[in-house]
Order: C-alpha cells, then structure tokens, then sequence
C-alpha cells in the first residue's frame, strides 16, 4: 500500500501539489479551511477559485479538520507564512517524531527571521524536516507543462520521500542537503518578483528587467554568504531557476503586485482586491531586518522596504536605486569615485 | 569500568568491531586488509616522531610482527589479525577500576585541588604547598543539581562540559563526587597517565586513556565502541565537546559530534536489547574561572596559529610547578573562583528533558523519543539520519552553553576595557591592536568606570531574559569595586597583568591576557556603551 500524504493548504500551490502527488498513485489528505471548497474538492474534483476548471486527482481526500491529516507518514505544509507557525503549533498536537514534514511556504518570519522549516522544528516534536522549491506555478503545473522542483533537507531520507511522491514525468524533482540556500531563495525571489513587477508597470523593457533580475541574484548570493550557502543551489532551480519564471510571469502573485504598484495603484488598493497572498511583502520585512542586521549594502531589499512600508514612491525609488555610486560589479564596497565633468575642453 | 566489567567489554567491542568491519568489507566498502594497512600506516607514521612513548619499543614490534605476516596471511588469519589490532588497542584504553580507591582519590581532591594536573607529582606538589586550600572553598557548584540526581536513577548519563582548562578535569571529577554521584567514564589524554602514581588515580576516577597522536581511524572507531559499550552497561559518561581547550576563551560553538554520537548509539542498543532503562542523558555543563591556570599559553596558541591551534600542548602552565604553585596560591589569598552551572538535560536528539527521564518538545509537549529511530516497529541504526540527529543535539548543547555561561568579574572588566581601547584606536585591526597595545593605551578612570557600569546593565538584562548568567558580584557591587577585584585578580598571578592602574588611568600590560578574558562574552549582543549610546 502506498504511503499516505498529508497536504495541509487548499490555495492554489497547495491543491496543485495534492494533485501531482495523487495523480502519482499516493492517498492525499488535503486539509482545506472552508467546508464548501471541501465540498467543492469531494465532489466535482475541482478547486474552481484557485485552479479554474482543472480536474484533480481522485486520490485527494478533503477534511477540514486538521488531525484528520495528522496520521499521515509524510505531511506537506502550504500555508501562507503568516499563518505558518500557528498552524505548525496547532499540528503538533497530534504529531509523533517518526513522521516527515515538508514546507512548501517560501517565506522567513519577520522579528525571528526564521525559515518554515525551522518553525516546523520549533512548533513540533518532529526533526526530519524539508523544503519543497523551485519554478512551480501552480496552473502551469496543473496544465501538465513540463517543469522541476528541489526538495531539500539535512536527512536523506527526506529527501528520498519527497523525491517519490513528487516526481512524475511532467514534474521532475530533484533533491538537495543545502536546505538553507533553498529555503532562503524561495523567499528571497519574492521580493526581486515584487520589484521586477514594478519595473514592468513602469512600461520598462526586458533589458530593465534582467538588469533588476541580475541584481537581485547578486543580494541573494551575498545574503547567501551570511549563511554559508552553497553558491550552486543558487544558480540552480530554487535560485536563478524560481527567479526567472517569478520575475517574468504573469502567474506570479508578487509579480502582479509590483506590476500594478508600477502603474500606480496604492499598495492598499492592490492588497483589498486580492483573493491570495503575495508572499515578497511579508518576506521584505525580514530581508530589510536582515540587510540592517548584516550592516551591508542590499539596494533593491533596501528600496522595496522603503518603498512598502515607509510610503516611497515608484519615481523616488527609481532615483535611489540609479544614483547610487559606481562600483565593481561583484564588489559593492570598490566604488569608484564619479570623475569631475571637465569646464572646457582641453586647448589643442 | 569495574573489573568484571571491563573484560566482558573487551570482547564486547573487539567483536562488535570486527564483525562491523568484515560487514562492511562484504557490502563492497573497504576489504579488511586495507583496514589493517591503513592502520599499520598510521601507527608507523606515529611511532616515527613518538619516540618518548613508553610502549613505543612494544608497539613497534607489535606493528612489524602484523607487516611482515600480511601479505602471506589467508583470509583467516587477516580476520585473526584484525582481532589482534582491535584487541592491542583496546587494552591499552581501557583501564581497571576498583571502587575503593576511588573513593580514596575523591577524597583526595579536595585537599589538592592541583593534584591531577598534567605531568606533576601529587607528592611533590602537596610538599611545596602546605596550605592548600580546599577546594570547597572556592568551587561554587549551582544549577540543576537535584534534577541531576533524579535522573541518575533514571538511565544514563553523559556530562558534556565546556573546556578551558587542564583543571576542568578534577573540578568535574570532584562535583560528580560533591552531587553524590557515581563516578563517570572519560577519555583523558594519555599525557595525564605518564606519571604512574597519577596514571593510578585516573584510571580510578574512571578515566581511560586516549592517545590523541594515534589517528588511525580503526582506533578512533574502537573509542567510540569503548564509550558506546559504557553506557550501555549503565556507566556515566564525560566528553568536553568542544574536544580540546578553547585557546582563546571563547564559548565553544563548533562541537565535535563523533563521541557525542555515542550517546544516540547506545540508546538504539538499549532499545534493541530491550534494556529496563534504556535512556541516555546528556546534562550540558559550564565552567568557569575568574583566573585560567593556561591563559597565557593558551591565547599565544590561539594568535599564533590564527585559530589552527595546535592539538596537544605539553609545555604549558599545567606542567610547570611554579605556574601551579602561583596559581593555587592566588586561589586561596585572593579568594578566586571557579562555578560550576549545571545545565538542562537533554535527550540524544536534543529535546530537554524532565526529572523523570521523559522527553518534552518546545512546546512542552511530551515526546515518544524512541519514535525517532523506530522502522517498522523496530529501533534502527540509519548513519546518516543518526548524524543529522546527533547534529541537533550539538545544536541544542551550544544554545545550553550560552545560557549558562557565568560571566565572571574577570571578563566583564577586561570587556570593558579591550572595548574601549578598540574605540580610541579605530584604524587598528585586531593583531596590531594586541601586538602594540594601541597607539592610544591609555584609558581615564571615569571612562572605565562607565563602561563598566553601561555593561553590567546590559548583562544583567540578558540574565533576566535567561540569555546568560552573571556571578552574584557583578549585580550586588558598584563598577569601582568590581575594577578593584578585577585588577587585585589579574595581578595575582599572571606575568603581567591584563589590566593596572597607574594613577588615574588605566593601561593593559598584557593585552593578549586581556583579549583572552574580555573573549568569554563573545558571541552575545552587546554593545560598548559608544556604540549603545549611538544606537540610541
């Protein structure tokens, strides 16, 4: 008999993800809020609000109650981060140490500056604990498009789990120790998705965007430093890969935030008429806390901040990030002094 | 280990290694022949610059003997010769117990707090020093003392301690005795057995020897085996994870996980041989001193390798009697201390842990530990979950560490100063600043005084949210009498005194002693008060 699963999350990545592990051939338990969209799930096998007219799996049992999920060997949490620690709390309860849990949140919390997994291990009694990342939107992963994810953790046999109930021929998995760097980029692409929306809703082309994209690897990689993570996990799926489809997709949640504060929306305008979480505002709290507590230049984290949650607008913000003295392109503190702009030209 | 003990134990762990080894050979890992050539290798390596060593003309014919009969021995014979480097090693580490001296050594202690040091005569030393202090006097032993003695009843126990000095054994050693505890298994470097009088004593507190110099990994293996064996016959234990003396005084941060793997190692056996008390413990304690004995051997190490200390020091203070001599007697005059924390026990996996032995998570919820190693129903090895494991409870020992460092008058004045020096000499890097002193070494009164007063605030309020501990001075006297004592203390044994007063300012004449001291508070968020008042 296949090992049950437990995904804990009815949103759009949560539903997806149920759907790929059932269509694998693994029993799903997907714990949901709402009674009516557990209804809707058991029912018609849709999930119309999130996912369109997609069908899902047959193997995804809804509940809303959450022990209901908890017996099962391998537990896969998709909750917005905000709500992440008390969820992981109100789990523990029923969680036994032999269990596996995977995040697939991306996000660090703000003031503790810890990653899902890390909450997941606080929260509960259980240590064999992972990540799931990587380019994964969740309709085009419901259309069956072809794409990979990374899952991550210190014990193999995690990852050895994750790997088996994810991988299909249309979606890849691949697996990872350095759970750190994907964790950190997952939530750190956020934010650069946020900025490159901006840029976009500005009219700016794809020379600004992978110019935006390009810095923001380089935050990454340095803020990767401080934690001693693998430069290759970020040149790889979770890092460059979560990047370029995050920062140029129209799917993408933190993308069409930006996008529309670039056209000159209020960010409370924005956020009232969303029906999902845009993950990068929450996590540029913890990336400028982090900026600040590392005392290092992080340009684009810096000017989000400002620009989210100290009233900046788009035009200062563009100003502050293009003014900023020259430097070497991997060295921000070899900056190299402006030249004077000579009175005349020199006489013949 | 008793004596009953100890030959069952023997066979034991040369079985359990060697059948380990011809396992692993027939998985397709490494064949038993390689084993013993690696193993000869090292031993060759050793026996080539360890000259002094009293077994080196045995060990040399012992290893010549294993050369020469290898290449023409039958698949028999190398499984036979493997049994024999097993059992070469294993006799030299393990050592014989007999309970009523050591009941006599315990005794002992307290009269001669230095008689366990590296390399001195007990004798010699207890003639030189007539009035020894007790160290009753000076060893102040607190925490979770009464926890402790529950839970000795309850499975086995594994003291973890810090480690900065070669005194750390015998304080240890005689708190286990003050709890009313049973005597604990460690390994001690075989530089504490060379004296044969003292070589006595230790192997009657429990110790078994350790030849740091032997690096084959066979015999690190079989240390491991020794340690696992132990508790699973119900043996306390000791490792200082931090494996060597921290040379620059800083907490240890970074662990050594091989012995501490034991631990996880032994429970799985217990389970498996379903053992009444199957349970491990590990109670993480912290020592320390407003004076080290080898601070000044110590930092040198610490500053001339940057940090690649080197791993056995043989020439340092704990082996030169006047150094001890000093040393004790600046104990008793000055009334200097040495504490003691008793730390929170925690399990293999590094959830804390009850007085009655139960596991409990963040949350406070109870924990079935033996879940974590359970497949199938049934209590497994994994090597590499069990070292991801033994990971966390390294983890969980550092964050034990940091909360029950007591910051000692010595460290608080010498962070107060080193920080201030660091202030008036911006453009300094470190080692300029402890090779000169600083072009500015000069520090007034009041601004010591204010530094001093700034930095017993924020210790304190880091006590208060349980983030370290600070001993009862440094909250019941004002800043000039703790600079007194600081000042008294560092002039009463040291060469040169990490701080002195001349007139009304204040000047290090050893800044790498004051670097040293001011190093125990690494790692915690304080500011200098400049810095303080900034942020502000």
């Amino acid at each position: 008999m296949s090992e049950q699963v437990a995904v804990i999350g009815g949103g759009s990545w949560g539903c997806a993800l149920a759907h790929v592990i059932g269509s694998n051939g693994f029993p799903v338990t997907l714990y949901v809020r709402r009674a009516e969209q557990a209804d809707e799930i058991r029912i018609h096998h849709t999930n119309q609000r999130y996912l369109k007219d997609y069908p899902l799996s047959h193997n995804i049992t809804p509940t809303i109650r959450l022990q209901d999920a908890a017996p099962c060997g391998i537990i896969v949490m998709v909750v917005p981060s905000k709500g992440f620690r008390e969820t992981a709390r109100e789990m523990g309860d029923f969680l036994k140490p032999d269990q596996i849990l995977l995040s697939a949140t991306k996000g660090i919390e703000p003031g503790t500056h810890l990653r899902m997994s890390e909450i997941l291990k606080a929260e509960t009694a259980c240590l064999k604990v992972g990540a799931i990342s990587g380019p994964n939107l969740a309709l085009e992963v419901m259309a069956g498009h072809p794409t990979a994810t990374i899952v991550a953790s210190r014990y193999n046999e995690v990852v050895a789990a994750g790997m088996q109930i994810l991988n299909s021929t249309t979606f890849r998995a691949y697996g990872s120790q350095d759970i750190v760097g994907v964790e950190l980029a997952g939530a750190l692409k956020n934010v650069m998705a946020l900025a490159a929306g901006i840029v976009t809703g500005i009219g700016y082309g794809a020379n600004t965007r992978s110019f935006l994209i390009s810095r923001g690897l380089s935050e990454l990689i340095r803020m990767g430093n401080h934690y001693n993570v693998d430069p290759m996990t970020l040149s790889g799926l979770a890092g460059v890969g979560d990047l370029i489809v995050t920062c140029n997709s129209e799917q993408s949640r933190n993308f069409q935030v930006g996008k529309r504060l670039g056209q000159g929306e209020s960010l409370n305008d924005i956020l009232g008429s969303m029906q999902q979480v845009a993950e990068g505002i929450r996590t540029t709290q913890s990336a400028y806390e982090l900026a600040k507590a590392f005392r290092e230049p992080f340009p684009i984290i810096e000017i989000m901040y400002k620009l989210l949650y100290q009233g900046m607008s788009v035009q200062e913000a563009k100003l502050l990030l293009l003014g900023r003295p020259m430097h070497y392109e991997h060295e921000p503190e070899r900056v190299v002094p402006k030249r004077e702009t000579p009175k005349s030209l020199p006489s013949a | 280990m008793r004596n009953e003990d100890r030959e069952r134990a023997i066979v034991e762990i040369t079985g359990r290694l060697v059948d380990a080894k011809m396992e692993a050979a027939k998985q397709g890992g490494v064949p038993i022949i390689e084993v013993i050539n690696d193993t000869i290798y090292h031993e060759q390596q050793r026996l080539r610059t360890d000259r002094s060593s009293p077994t080196y003309d045995d060990d040399k014919s012992f290893w010549r003997k294993i050369q020469r009969a290898l290449p023409r021995a039958s698949e028999r014979e190398i499984k036979q010769m493997l049994h024999r480097c097993v059992d070469h090693f294993i006799r030299e580490i393990a050592g014989n117990f007999n309970p009523y001296v050591y009941q006599a050594s315990v005794q002992l202690v307290p009269v001669g707090l230095g008689f366990l040091l590296n390399a001195v005569s007990p004798f010699r030393l207890l003639r030189q020093l007539p009035h020894l202090p007790s160290i009753n006097d000076h060893m102040m032993l607190t925490g979770r003392i009464e926890s402790l003695r529950k839970l000795d009843s309850k499975g086995t126990i594994v003291f973890v301690p810090t480690h900065s000095s070669n005194m750390d054994s015998p304080v240890i050693g005689w708190s286990i005795y003050a709890m009313g505890l049973p005597p604990a298994t460690y390994g001690a470097g075989l530089n504490l057995f060379t004296n044969p009088l003292l070589s006595f004593f230790m192997h009657n507190l429990g110790a078994y020897r350790v030849d740091r110099r032997k690096t084959a990994p066979l015999y690190k293996d079989i240390l491991k085996e020794y340690a696992t064996v132990s508790m699973e016959y119900g043996y306390n234990n000791l490792f200082f994870p931090g494996g060597t003396r921290s040379r620059s005084n800083m907490l240890e941060r970074k662990l050594k996980k091989g012995l501490m793997g034991t631990g996880l190692r032994a429970y799985i056996n217990n389970l498996r041989n379903k053992k009444s008390q199957p349970r491990v413990f590990f109670v993480p304690c912290t020592i320390n001193y407003q004076l080290v004995l080898e601070a000044e051997t110590l930092i040198d190490d610490f500053l001339k390798e940057s940090g690649k200390s080197r791993y056995i020091i043989e020439d340092d203070e704990s082996s030169d009697i006047r150094k001890i001599y000093n040393f004790v007697s600046s104990l008793a005059t000055m009334d200097s201390q040495i504490r003691l924390v008793v730390g929170q026990a925690l399990d293999p996996f590094g959830n804390h842990v009850d007085d009655e032995g139960e596991s409990y998570d963040r949350r406070g919820r109870r924990i079935e530990i033996e879940r974590y190693v359970m497949r199938d129903g049934e209590p497994v090895e994994d090597a590499q979950r069990d070292h991801e494991y033994t990971n966390e409870l390294a983890e969980s020992i550092g964050k034990e560490f940091a909360r029950d460092n007591m910051i000692m008058v010595t460290h608080l004045v010498a962070r107060a100063a080193f920080s201030l020096l660091k202030q008036k000499n911006p453009d300094m890097d470190l080692y300029r600043l402890l090779h000169t002193g600083g072009d500015i070494e000069l520090l007034t009164h009041k601004e010591l005084m204010a530094e001093i007063e700034d930095l017993q605030t924020q210790l304190q309020t880091l006590e208060q949210r349980d983030e370290l501990k600070i001993e009862p001075s440094i909250k019941e006297q004002n800043a000039e009498h703790l600079a007194e004592r600081a000042l008294k203390l560092f002039h009463s044994y040291h060469s040169a005194p990490a701080l002195t007063r001349r007139g009304d300012r204040y000047i290090s004449e050893d800044m790498r002693l004051l670097y040293f001291y001011q190093n125990r508070l690494h790692g915690y968020p304080i500011q200098s008060k400049a810095a303080h008042a900034r942020a502000a």
